[in-house]
């Protein structure tokens, strides 16, 4: 991103970031603050609380009582979800396949997007309330003809199949998000650049890509999930192969009697550990990139 | 891409038992040419030679796909395990998956033209993977030459046959009755039931000891019905054995059936108390746990839940199971008894020779009886060395005397007579619909075409 | 200082209306010196449209295409499987007296309507919260967003053991526990209650993920503004409501947009957790949609339901999106 230096001319004073972007609170109001956030937190977290004692049971240790604290707790869970559910090579499918869509999003979504957003009119709003109808479209409709296609493509199976699936299924939405945001973003940057010689790509890739960090963050973690989880799609397009993801490897401890919830949630927290890292890792990276961006 | 996009031609139709030839072998046919049956055939026409040119030898020489559903899961990768030892060569991609994906997943491999070999095939009619539908629609191959067909008895045709062919491969039957915690029983000092009146007895005094008589998880949509299984066998075909044909031929309802009375038997043990509060919001898990914890004397439940009931527990031995008693004579008991979820071949499989070989093979009566042990099912036909599951010693003679009837929905003509069974069920227990109303849905479900 | 930065400090940075950035490009309409006219491109400040074609290019092939082939089988009275043949319009009659479906449009808007308001709302709040300069900031939006990263049908199948109805487990153990026993309910078992339930999980399980939206708007909020607002004597009420309240609203008609269609979408959750059930209590178009779709095999029919659904959706976001972006302008 070393592109963005024109723009960032503020990023090298270390007080810009962090506590200059935000609002000073008075220190009563702050320890006040972090008590309320700390109970919602405490709130949100008992699923989640729920989810990870479940995953250090035994089926019976589940049957007699789900949610107490596990006594005492197992790993073997997590070592037999692992193996049984292949999620070594599961994890290599899913990251190959998220990472390879979202690069695809990124570039397809913000380059798109610039253009709708930047023509709001007429030909430009009519585009965008065509992607936009794919937000709206039941999955159900195309689902077919959609697998006949990739059939017909000999993609069944590959990773190809589900990196295109995925990228044109998620476009509407990646597309709306940075369409959002580049609107309201200042034009001057933009004009700028042009005047100052670039031609519209350059424009792009040097001064307005930069400026949609903290969209792009909101772009890569929101898809990432979707992506990461989906489960229908990889079942139907993957399932036997030996590129199945990780949810395929995860729903198939489901059954109608018989159930292992124990395996289940234990390969579901494996699952969710790596995105938690992505998120965090990225709030990090959006929030000290934007205080660069536009502070003066 | 003009390929993807079925052209619609009506030059076939086929009604029901038109029974449209099974292409034996189908070496030379193309995969594309045959799965688009009926209106899509001509989309065949349009594709490239390349594409269509990947019918390969009889035998086939990719892997052989198989479907299951998660239940299924541990009979069949024992049973392909085994197959493969004699077949080294022969090599599997198996997926199993929750049975409303798989059921999503296979219907959309087959209208997409690419069915996997072997998949997920339900016994009879009346749901949407049922094997009468897809046999109906030509999408499976016919089994009947295999030896082990030889072996189903006349009783289960409608499971596994449809206009005398064979089309289903299952392993036997699993009882619905009561699995009960025989601690449980001793504590309130009762014994198992044979009777109507007895079970009132016994549910009374198990509740007067603080015990939860029945634990009923209809939060789960197939656990409402199995009371219902179980109470229906003596209240409708005891009396009324040719029920299915009049209710065929537009003769019944359920409404004025001996259904009436089991529903009405349904709500009164509902009425009694002899239910866990709360049974709309209590799912099957927690059902279990009810039982094998002993907060709960006993579940009306599948046999093939067995294994979940056991690891749920301390002491499995202490789970016992009998028959679910409804009627007044408990030397005349009846149960229901269904032929457990099972597998098809498709018939455009891309290895309809191995997938066929494989099928042959889980019909050997050792392989029949290790698939019936681990659903705790009970083998269509016993051999010598067949071992079942002593818990269900007490349905065998029942069975034997010809008292065991199938799985209602496996007789019912489309698939949304079960569901509204589902729901009449949990209006019931709600108080939101009476019995007359709840079965009037499922009449009206019953009365719409397939 | 050049010009870009001013413009953010100036508080204004949609100072020029999005809607007309075609007509005020520097070169003024016409695109200037530009000799050639072009349908796609009038104003040099206008990327060319090369920058939409492979996205559109890609949408088409995945979604436009396949979706409109899909229409077809709405006039069908296909099984899924097999043969069928064309009905005409008869699909869209049976829908018109279709009951359960009817029934489930009242399901789907009430779910959405709840939905839309408490999962934004909280959302807003948990975003100004973890945006504020607390020290927990970073684990706090990564505990806030746990739920968003988790498979919904998983969730459901989680959030089953929380609704356990027995008084000492699950959600009514911790009331209990609380000394909120009275509050104790059967929550996916009473039919009044079940829909409120499946939208609790939802709006925990998606209230993160709002609250990330917002949080890429209010990191566009300048701190300058922040600061000049207090210097002006501003109270924390009065900076929100006029300064960050007006700059979020691209997050709030991105946030607002995608809950609504989530909502009337809604699928996953509803069909994990309930099945539609007690009864038909909870059930919503999307649930009926998918159970004529793979239980009954009426696939003719169910395409027919989801064209309806889609259009329904399509006319609730296209009112909604036009009068959002007018209160973007005007905010």
């Amino acid at each position: 991103m070393s592109a963005a230096t024109p723009v960032r001319p503020g990023a090298s004073e270390p007080s810009a970031r962090g506590a200059g972007r935000r609002r000073r609170l008075p220190r009563s109001g702050r320890y006040l603050l972090e008590l309320v956030m700390a109970a919602a937190a405490v709130a949100f977290l008992f699923p989640v609380y729920a989810l990870v004692s479940m995953a250090m049971k035994d089926p019976r240790q589940i049957a007699e009582s789900p949610l107490a604290p596990p006594a005492p707790p197992t790993l073997a869970n997590f070592g037999d979800a692992w193996s049984s559910a292949s999620l070594g090579p599961a994890l290599v499918n899913s990251t190959v396949i998220t990472v390879a869509s979202l690069l695809l999003l990124i570039v397809l979504g913000s380059t798109g997007a610039y253009y709708l957003a930047r023509r709001a009119r007429g030909l430009g709003y009519g585009l965008y309330v065509l992607f936009l109808l794919g937000i709206v479209l039941p999955f159900q409709l195309g689902m077919i003809p959609l697998y006949k296609l990739v059939d017909s493509l000999g993609w069944l199976g590959t990773y190809q199949g589900m990196v295109l699936f995925y990228t044109g299924i998620q476009l509407p939405f990646t597309v709306f998000l940075y369409t959002g945001f580049i609107r309201a973003l200042p034009q001057d940057y933009a004009q700028a650049a042009l005047i100052d010689g670039c031609d519209h790509r350059q424009a792009f890739t040097r001064v307005v890509f930069p400026l949609l960090r903290p969209i792009t963050g909101t772009v890569i973690i929101l898809n990432a999930v979707f992506i990461w989880n989906d489960f229908f799609t990889p079942l139907l397009y993957l399932g036997g192969s030996d590129k199945e993801t990780v949810p395929v490897g995860i729903f198939s401890f489901v059954g109608q009697y018989v159930s292992d919830y124990g395996l289940v949630f234990a390969g579901l927290v494996l699952a969710a550990l790596p995105v938690l890292l992505v998120f965090l890792l990225l709030q990090r990276y959006v929030i000290k990139g934007f205080a660069g961006g536009l502070k003066g | 891409m003009t390929t993807g996009f079925p052209r619609f031609s009506h030059a076939r139709t086929d009604g029901p038992g038109a029974g449209l030839p099974v292409p034996p072998g189908r070496a030379t046919v193309s995969r594309r040419g045959l799965l688009r049956i009926g209106g899509t055939a001509a989309a065949a026409a349009a594709l490239p030679a390349a594409l269509t040119a990947c019918s390969g030898s009889g035998g086939g020489t990719g892997q052989v796909r198989v479907v299951g559903v998660a239940d299924q899961q541990k009979p069949l990768e024992e049973l392909i395990a085994a197959y493969r030892a004699d077949h080294p060569d022969d090599r599997f991609s198996t997926s199993f998956a929750p049975t409303d994906q798989v059921q999503t997943v296979v219907r959309t491999q087959l209208a997409g033209g690419n069915a996997p070999d072997v998949h997920v095939l339900y016994p009879g009619s009346g749901s949407a993977m049922s094997m009468a539908e897809l046999a109906k629609a030509s999408l499976l191959t016919d089994l009947s030459a295999q030896p082990w067909t030889k072996g189903i008895p006349a009783s289960f045709d409608a499971a596994y046959r449809r206009d005398g062919k064979t089309y289903l491969y299952s392993a036997g039957s699993s009882v619905i009755g009561a699995i009960y915690n025989k601690k449980a029983f001793a504590r309130a000092g009762v014994e198992p039931p044979g009777t109507w009146a007895e079970l009132l007895d016994v549910c009374g005094t198990l509740k007067a000891a603080g015990i939860v008589p029945i634990a009923l998880g209809a939060q789960t949509p197939w656990v409402t019905q199995l009371i219902s299984y179980a109470l229906v066998p003596d209240a409708v075909y005891a009396r009324e054995p040719d029920f299915d044909d009049r209710m065929t031929a537009g003769r019944a309802t359920f409404v004025d059936s001996g259904w009436a009375d089991a529903l009405g038997k349904y709500k009164e043990l509902q009425r009694k108390g002899f239910f866990n509060d709360n049974p709309n919001g209590t799912t099957f898990e927690q059902q279990t746990s009810l039982v094998a914890g002993g907060k709960a004397a006993m579940a009306v439940q599948v046999s093939a839940v067995l294994s979940t009931f056991r690891q749920a527990t301390r002491t499995p031995d202490d789970l016992g199971m009998f028959p679910f008693p409804a009627g007044d004579d408990a030397k005349k008991q009846w149960i229901p008894a269904g032929i457990v979820v099972g597998l098809g071949v498709a018939a455009h499989a891309k290895n309809p020779d191995r997938a066929k070989a494989f099928v042959e093979f889980l019909g050997r009566q050792e392989n029949i009886d290790r698939w019936a042990k681990a659903v705790s099912a009970i083998p269509f036909k016993r051999g010598a060395a067949t071992r079942l599951d002593p818990v269900l010693d007490p349905f065998l003679p029942v069975i034997d005397a010809g008292r065991a009837v199938p799985f209602m929905d496996q007789r019912w003509p489309n698939a949304e007579v079960q569901p509204a069974h589902f729901a009449a069920v949990q209006d019931l227990l709600a108080g939101k619909k009476d019995v007359k109303g709840a079965l009037a849905q499922m009449d009206a479900a019953y009365r719409k075409k397939a | 200082m050049n010009s870009a930065p001013r413009t953010a400090t100036s508080g204004a940075p949609r100072a020029t209306p999005p809607g007309s950035a075609s007509a005020k490009g520097p070169g003024g309409p016409g695109g200037g010196g530009r000799a050639r006219w072009s349908p796609f491109r009038t104003d040099p400040a206008v990327p060319p449209w090369i920058f939409v074609v492979p996205a559109l290019a890609v949408y088409a092939v995945v979604v436009l295409y396949p979706s409109v082939a899909g229409v077809v089988y709405a006039f069908t009275d296909w099984s899924g499987v097999g043969s069928f043949s064309f009905v005409g319009v008869d699909n869209f009659r049976t829908l018109l007296d279709d009951r359960r479906a009817l029934e489930s449009v009242g399901n789907t808007l009430l779910l959405t309507v709840a939905v839309v308001v408490v999962q934004n709302g909280i959302g807003l709040l948990l975003a100004l919260g973890v945006h504020a300069n607390i020290r927990s900031r970073a684990l706090l939006r990564v505990i806030f967003f746990a739920p968003a990263v988790v498979s919904p049908v998983m969730v459901a199948f989680l959030w089953k053991y929380v609704y356990n109805p027995e008084g000492g487990a699950g959600l009514n153990g911790v009331l209990g526990a609380l000394g909120l026993g009275g509050l104790r309910q059967d929550w996916l078992g009473d039919p009044s209650l079940a829909l409120w339930s499946v939208a609790a999980m939802v709006i925990w399980q998606y209230a993160g993920y709002s609250m990330v939206i917002f949080l890429a708007g209010l990191q566009g909020v300048p701190a300058e503004l922040h600061e000049a607002a207090t210097i002006d004597g501003a109270g924390a009420w009065q900076r929100f409501r006029y300064v960050t309240w007006p700059l979020l609203a691209p997050a709030l008609t991105i946030n607002l947009m995608l809950s609504t269609i989530g909502g009337l979408k809604l699928f996953d959750q509803v069909y994990a957790a309930t099945n539609g059930g007690p009864g038909t209590a909870s059930e919503t178009l999307s649930t009926v949609l998918y159970k004529e779709a793979f239980v009954y095999g009426k696939f003719g029919y169910s395409t027919a339901v989801a064209l309806v659904l889609a259009l329904f959706v399509a006319a609730v976001s296209l009112v909604q999106l036009r009068y959002l972006r007018a209160r973007e302008v005007t905010a």
